[in-house]
């Protein structure tokens, strides 16, 4: 198991660990602070931090979650660090996929509008609410792997998850 | 999952991620290699530690012994009577509400069937007990704003050594090494205001004392374990070696 063997010192079997997870890493970093650059940094800084804490790492957790939780902490660390929390908004890609049979251009355009306004509304939310909502759906972690992420325990972040969508809700009705 | 929240995952997986450029070679560059290994200054304290351990297992040879007899007698209450006579402590801050602080008040019997683990405990029961954050279970003797004794217990926090030895004691905290049942234990006095504790993947927690008095901090069974109090070394190893 590569944990393990980096737990042990091997760099090698860590560099394979980096390559495995630094697509996550870097995404879950940007999520968080909405900037290429920051997130790089976040991601680069956490997975050397992470070294130094492998062997305090317990054999058998997931590594994922713990990895995470690290290269969060320095992109939150970097979030704060900044003035202007306008600058951290999400951009939606220029080219949406269409999915299933191809849809009528008024129908592409409706949906594209309809999802650039849920990305606004989730924009507006407060930091706390964003960050529940982009581990659950956007980067699609569990409960679980959301808890130890955003360092809170599970039942918080059940609840925070159903007070961020109410508030969504709110939001996209406004 | 409802509509809002598909459409959610939906939109994850539009948006414009910039692709992760590849990280190992700048990282792996990056690892601080000595690090890995104590440093000389932190490997000089550890060595200093050790001697310390063995001069005080030397000294505490004779209240080993006499620790050992009492074990093989059951003569428990002997060491209780160590608890009965500390003196009482405040909360620091003195406004402090205690029993808030500390967690959810229960019975000693619901928490010996929610605490996870099974409990130590002293040969008295405590006179109260909380269910505090992380899993920490807390024994108070003693009332909330004069408290004799604290014994916190939780499976989820670890001690970082480095932390102790070198930053609390640069922070005017005395910290001495000791032993409780052969296990290493770090006997903090000089108004200590903070540990450094180590969650469950390792990443630090701050937790601040209630009692600006002194800690006794080591590790047992898969757990670790806190008095607080104003108590001498001598007497805190004492009650730790008495908890079953």
């Amino acid at each position: 198991m590569l944990a393990e063997r980096a737990r042990r010192g091997d760099e090698h079997a860590y560099g394979e660990l980096v390559r495995a997870y630094q697509g996550i890493a870097f995404r879950t970093a940007f999520l968080l602070t909405g900037s290429a650059d920051d997130a790089e940094d976040a991601t680069q800084t956490g997975f050397v931090k992470a070294w130094k804490a492998l062997p305090r790492f317990r054999p058998g957790a997931e590594f994922r979650p713990w990895l995470l939780r690290i290269v969060a902490n320095e992109a939150h660390n970097r979030r704060r660090s900044r003035k202007r929390r306008e600058a951290l908004g999400l951009r939606a890609a220029p080219e949406m996929a269409s999915g299933g049979a191809v849809p009528s251009p008024e129908a592409l355009a409706l949906e594209d509008e309809r999802r650039r306004e849920l990305l606004a509304a989730v924009n507006r939310l407060d930091e706390r609410d964003r960050d529940v909502l982009a581990c659950r759906y956007f980067l699609e972690l569990s409960e679980d792997e959301t808890a130890t992420v955003l360092g809170v325990r599970r039942g918080t972040v059940k609840s925070r998850t159903a007070r961020a969508l109410e508030r969504l809700r709110g939001e996209v009705a406004s | 999952m409802n509509e809002l929240e598909r459409a959610l995952v939906a939109l994850g997986r539009e948006l414009a991620v910039p692709d992760a450029p590849d990280l190992a070679p700048r990282v792996l560059e990056a690892l601080d290699r000595p690090t890995r290994a104590p440093r000389p200054r932190l490997r000089l304290a550890l060595v200093l530690a050790a001697v310390l351990v063995a001069a005080l297992l030397a000294a505490l040879a004779i209240p080993d012994a006499r620790s050992a007899l009492l074990r093989f007698f059951h003569i428990g209450a002997v060491k209780i009577e160590v608890v009965d006579e500390l003196p009482t402590v405040a909360p620091d801050p003195p406004e402090l509400d205690l029993g808030s602080a500390l967690g959810r008040r229960v019975s000693l019997e619901r928490a010996r069937r929610t605490a996870g683990f099974d409990l130590r405990e002293l040969a008295d029961p405590p006179d109260r007990v909380y269910l505090g954050p992380r899993g920490t279970v807390w024994f108070l003797y003693g009332r909330p704003d004069a408290v004799r004794l604290l014994v916190a217990q939780t499976p989820k926090l670890w001690i970082d050594e480095p932390f102790i030895l070198k930053k609390l004691a640069a922070a005017g905290t005395s910290v001495e090494t000791t032993s409780v049942r052969g296990g290493r234990a770090y006997f903090l006095s000089g108004e200590p205001h903070e540990v450094l504790l180590l969650d469950e993947y390792g990443l630090p927690v701050h937790d601040t004392l209630r009692l600006a008095r002194n800690t006794l901090l080591w590790q047992q069974d898969g757990r670790t374990l806190r008095l607080e109090g104003d108590f001498s070394r001598d007497e805190a190893v004492t009650i730790a070696e008495s908890l079953r």
